[in-house]
C-alpha cells in the first residue's frame, strides 16, 4: 500500500471518530435546549395563570387555560417547588403519541395553595432533527475525505518526490555498474540523510564486489598458472628414464595436482556464477541440448552397463544461457553415471515445465537436502570433488528455476522445475 | 614450424618451450606484451600461443592488434580463464582455438597440429605409424591396408596416440582430449581404460602389433614396435 494511502486511511478514521463525537454532542445539546426552551415557556404560562388566580377573576375558557390544569394542593406540597416531567402521551390535537412536558408549579392564592400543571408537546430531535443532523455530518465527512484524498495525492507527490526518485535510483542500481548510484539532493533533511547513507553503502558494496570479483579472477589466474607449470614439469619428467618407484611417486603427484586444479576451477567457476548477471532474456532449446548431452555421455553409460530411458518433448525452450545449461546438464549426467550402480538405469524426462533426471544408486550417506552444499558428498568413497551440485543449484537459481533432489526406493531423482513464463 | 609463446610465467614458458622443441618446433618465448609485439612485427610465426593476462597488457588486445596489422599466424589462447568465460564473453573471438590452464602438454601439441593441418595449403591427409595408416579426412584407419572398424572416440584416441608417439600420455590427458568440455566434473579416467583396451584389441585382431604399452596407474604410451 502506498504511503499516502495509509495516511489518508488514518486520517479518515480519525475524522470519522471526531465527527461522531461532535454529532453526539450536537445532538445532546440540541435535545436539551429544545426541552429547556419549552420548560421556559411553560414557566411563563404558569406565572401568568398564577397571576390570573390572584386577580380573582374567572378566566375559565380563556385560551391561556387550554393546556393548564389547576387543583387545590395540600400545604406541605408547596415546599416541592416546581417539577418538570417528560413522557410520551396521546395528543388528541395532533392525533399521535407525542413527547409531552408537564410543568407543575405551586401558587398560594388567598391562603389556599394551588397546583398549576401546564403541558406542551415537544418535537424531540430524534424525530425530525436526527436525519438532518446525520446528513450534515455525513456530507461534512465525505467532503473532508475527498479533500484529504486529493490533497494527499498532491502533497505527497510534491513532498515525496525526492523519496520516489531515490527509490527509482535504488531499483536501477546494479552492483556491477561502473558509476555510483544516481540520487538527487532534496530539501528534506531526512531524505538527504537517507541518500547520503545509500550513496555510502552502495559505494562500499560496489568496492567490495569489485574486490571480490578481482580476487576470484586473480586467484584463478595466479593459481592455475603455477599448477600448469608443475604439471608440465611432471609430464616432461615422466618422459625421461625413471624407475618404477619414481614413476609411481610422480603419478601420485600428478593425480593430486589434477584434483587441485579441478577444485580450483570449480571454486572460481562458482565464484564467477555468484557474481554472474544473466543478460537480457536468453532462451535455450533444451530438447536439442539434452539429446546431444545424452549422446555425448552414451559411451560412458554404455561402458558401465547403464540403460537410459528417455522421454524428451520437442521444442522446449527455457530461459538459460546455452553454455550454462550445458554445464548444468554435464554435471547432472556425470553425476547420474558416476553414482549409478553397474547395470543400473537412468530415467530422463523433459517436458515443457520440468526436467527430471533419475538414476539408480546407493542411498546417500548425508541428508539429501545438504547435497547442494559445497564439498558435500553423498558417498565419501567416490573420488569426486563434491561441488557439482552446488554449481547446478547456482545456475538454476540464476534463472529462477527450482531444483529439488529426492531419494526414494533406490532412485535418486533430480527435478528441475522451470520458472513460469514471464509475459 | 615456428611458434611464438607469449607467457609471463617463466617456469611454465620454459616447460612448454622445452616440450615443443622436443616435438621439433622452433619455439620462441616472449614474456611481455611489448616484446611479443616487437617479435611479431619483426618475424613471421606459424602459430602464436597467447596468454591473456600479461604484466604489461592484455593478450586479447594483442590479438586484436595482430589481426588489425594483418598478421596471419594461427593463434591459440592459453589462459587460466575458465572455458565458460570464453563462451559467455566471446573471449576467444579472433583466435583459432583456446586451451585452459592447466592443460596436458600432449593436448597442446594435438591442438597445434590440428590447426596447422587446417591451415596448410597442400594437405597431407594421411598419417602413418609403422603399419598403421590414418586418413584425417575420411577418418579411416587401416592396419596393413586392412580397414579397422573403430568408433569415433577410438579413432580420435588412435590419432592422439600417433601424434604423440613415444610419449607418455596420462589418463587425464586422454580423457580431456576425448571428452573435452564434458570431463569438467567427470572421473572419466576409468573409461579411458576401456577405450584403450578396445582399441588395442581391434588393432591386434586386424593383425597389427600391439604398440601401446601401459604404465600402471599412470597412463599409456605408443612405442615403436622394435624399441
Amino acid at each position: 500500500m502506498k504511503l499516502n494511502y495509509r495516511y489518508t486511511i488514518a486520517y479518515a478514521v480519525i475524522t470519522f471518530f471526531v465527527l461522531s463525537i461532535g454529532f453526539a454532542i450536537v445532538y445532546a445539546a440540541l435535545s436539551r435546549s429544545v426541552t429547556q426552551a419549552t420548560i421556559g415557556k411553560l414557566e411563563h404560562l404558569n406565572a401568568v395563570v398564577a397571576a390570573q388566580l390572584k386577580s380573582g377573576r374567572d378566566y375559565t375558557g380563556d385560551p391561556s387555560r387550554a393546556n393548564v390544569q389547576i387543583s387545590r394542593a395540600s400545604f406541605d406540597s408547596t415546599n416541592h417547588g416546581s417539577t418538570a416531567q417528560i413522557r410520551d402521551e396521546w395528543n388528541a390535537a395532533l392525533q399521535s403519541e407525542v413527547s409531552t412536558i408537564r410543568l407543575t408549579t405551586y401558587a398560594v392564592v388567598g391562603g389556599q395553595p394551588y397546583r398549576i400543571t401546564s403541558k406542551a408537546a415537544v418535537v424531540e430531535p430524534s424525530d425530525v432533527y436526527l436525519t438532518g443532523l446525520v446528513l450534515v455530518f455525513a456530507w461534512t465527512f465525505v467532503f473532508l475525505l475527498a479533500l484529504v484524498v486529493i490533497l494527499s495525492e498532491v502533497i505527497s507527490w510534491y513532498i515525496l518526490k525526492p523519496f520516489n526518485n531515490t527509490l527509482r535510483g535504488i531499483q536501477l542500481f546494479q552492483l556491477s555498474q561502473k558509476n555510483t548510484i544516481d540520487l538527487h539532493p532534496s530539501r528534506t533533511a531526512e531524505f538527504n540523510v537517507l541518500n547520503e547513507f545509500l550513496v555510502r553503502m552502495t559505494a562500499q558494496a560496489q568496492s567490495d564486489y569489485q574486490g571480490l570479483k578481482e580476487f576470484s579472477e586473480n586467484a584463478s589466474h595466479e593459481l592455475q598458472t603455477p599448477i600448469a607449470s608443475i604439471k608440465a614439469k611432471i609430464e616432461l619428467l615422466i618422459d625421461s628414464e625413471l624407475t618404477e618407484k619414481q614413476l609411481l611417486l610422480l603419478t601420485g603427484m600428478h593425480d593430486e595436482l589434477e584434483r587441485l586444479a579441478k577444485i580450483n576451477q570449480s571454486l572460481t567457476l562458482l565464484a564467477k556464477l555468484e557474481h554472474y548477471e544473466s543478460g537480457p532474456e536468453v532462451r535455450t532449446d533444451l530438447s536439442q541440448l539434452v539429446r546431444t548431452t545424452e549422446a555425448a555421455f552414451a559411451d560412458l553409460a554404455e561402458m558401465k552397463g547403464i540403460r537410459t530411458v528417455e522421454q524428451i518433448a520437442d521444442d522446449v525452450h527455457v530461459s538459460f544461457d546455452e553454455s550454462l545449461a550445458q554445464l548444468l546438464l554435464n554435471n547432472l549426467f556425470s553425476n547420474a553415471i558416476r553414482h549409478n550402480l553397474p547395470g543400473g538405469e537412468i530415467q530422463l524426462q523433459l517436458s515443457a515445465t520440468e526436467l527430471v533426471l533419475a538414476n539408480t544408486g546407493h542411498a546417500p550417506s548425508a541428508p539429501v537436502s545438504e547435497l547442494f552444499g559445497r564439498f558435500k558428498k553423498g558417498n565419501a568413497s567416490l573420488d569426486s570433488i563434491g561441488i557439482g551440485l552446488a554449481i547446478v543449484k547456482r545456475i538454476s537459481e540464476l534463472y529462477g528455476h527450482r531444483i529439488t533432489y529426492t531419494y526414494e526406493d533406490g532412485w535418486h531423482r533430480i527435478r528441475l522445475a522451470f520458472a513460469p513464463e514471464q509475459t | 614450424m615456428k611458434i611464438l609463446l607469449v607467457e609471463d610465467h617463466p617456469e611454465l614458458a620454459k616447460s612448454i618451450a622445452s616440450y615443443l622443441t622436443q616435438e621439433h618446433y622452433i619455439c620462441e618465448v616472449a614474456p611481455t606484451f611489448d616484446e611479443a609485439r616487437e617479435k611479431l612485427a619483426l618475424f613471421t610465426y606459424d602459430c602464436v600461443l597467447l596468454d591473456i593476462m600479461l604484466p604489461d597488457g592484455n593478450g586479447i588486445s594483442l590479438l586484436k592488434l595482430l589481426r588489425k596489422d594483418g598478421v596471419e599466424s594461427s593463434v591459440i589462447i592459453i589462459s587460466a580463464q575458465n572455458a565458460l568465460d570464453f563462451k559467455l564473453t566471446g573471449l576467444s573471438e579472433g583466435a583459432d582455438d583456446y586451451i585452459t590452464k592447466p592443460f596436458p602438454l600432449p593436448e597442446l601439441h594435438a591442438r597445434i597440429k590440428a590447426i596447422m593441418r587446417r591451415r596448410s595449403v597442400h594437405k597431407n591427409n594421411i598419417i602413418t605409424f609403422q603399419d598403421i595408416t590414418a586418413d584425417l579426412e575420411s577418418l579411416e584407419c587401416r592396419v596393413n591396408g586392412k580397414l579397422l572398424n573403430l568408433t569415433r572416440k577410438e579413432t580420435n584416441l588412435l590419432l592422439y596416440f600417433i601424434n604423440n608417439k613415444g610419449r607418455m600420455l596420462t589418463r587425464q590427458a586422454i580423457a580431456a582430449h576425448l571428452w573435452g568440455d564434458y570431463t569438467d566434473n567427470l572421473d572419466s579416467v576409468d573409461f579411458v581404460y576401456q577405450h584403450v583396451k578396445n582399441l588395442r584389441k581391434k588393432i591386434t585382431d586386424a593383425g597389427g602389433k600391439d604398440y601401446i604399452s601401459t604404465v600402471y596407474g599412470f597412463g599409456y604410451k605408443l612405442n615403436a614396435a622394435d624399441s
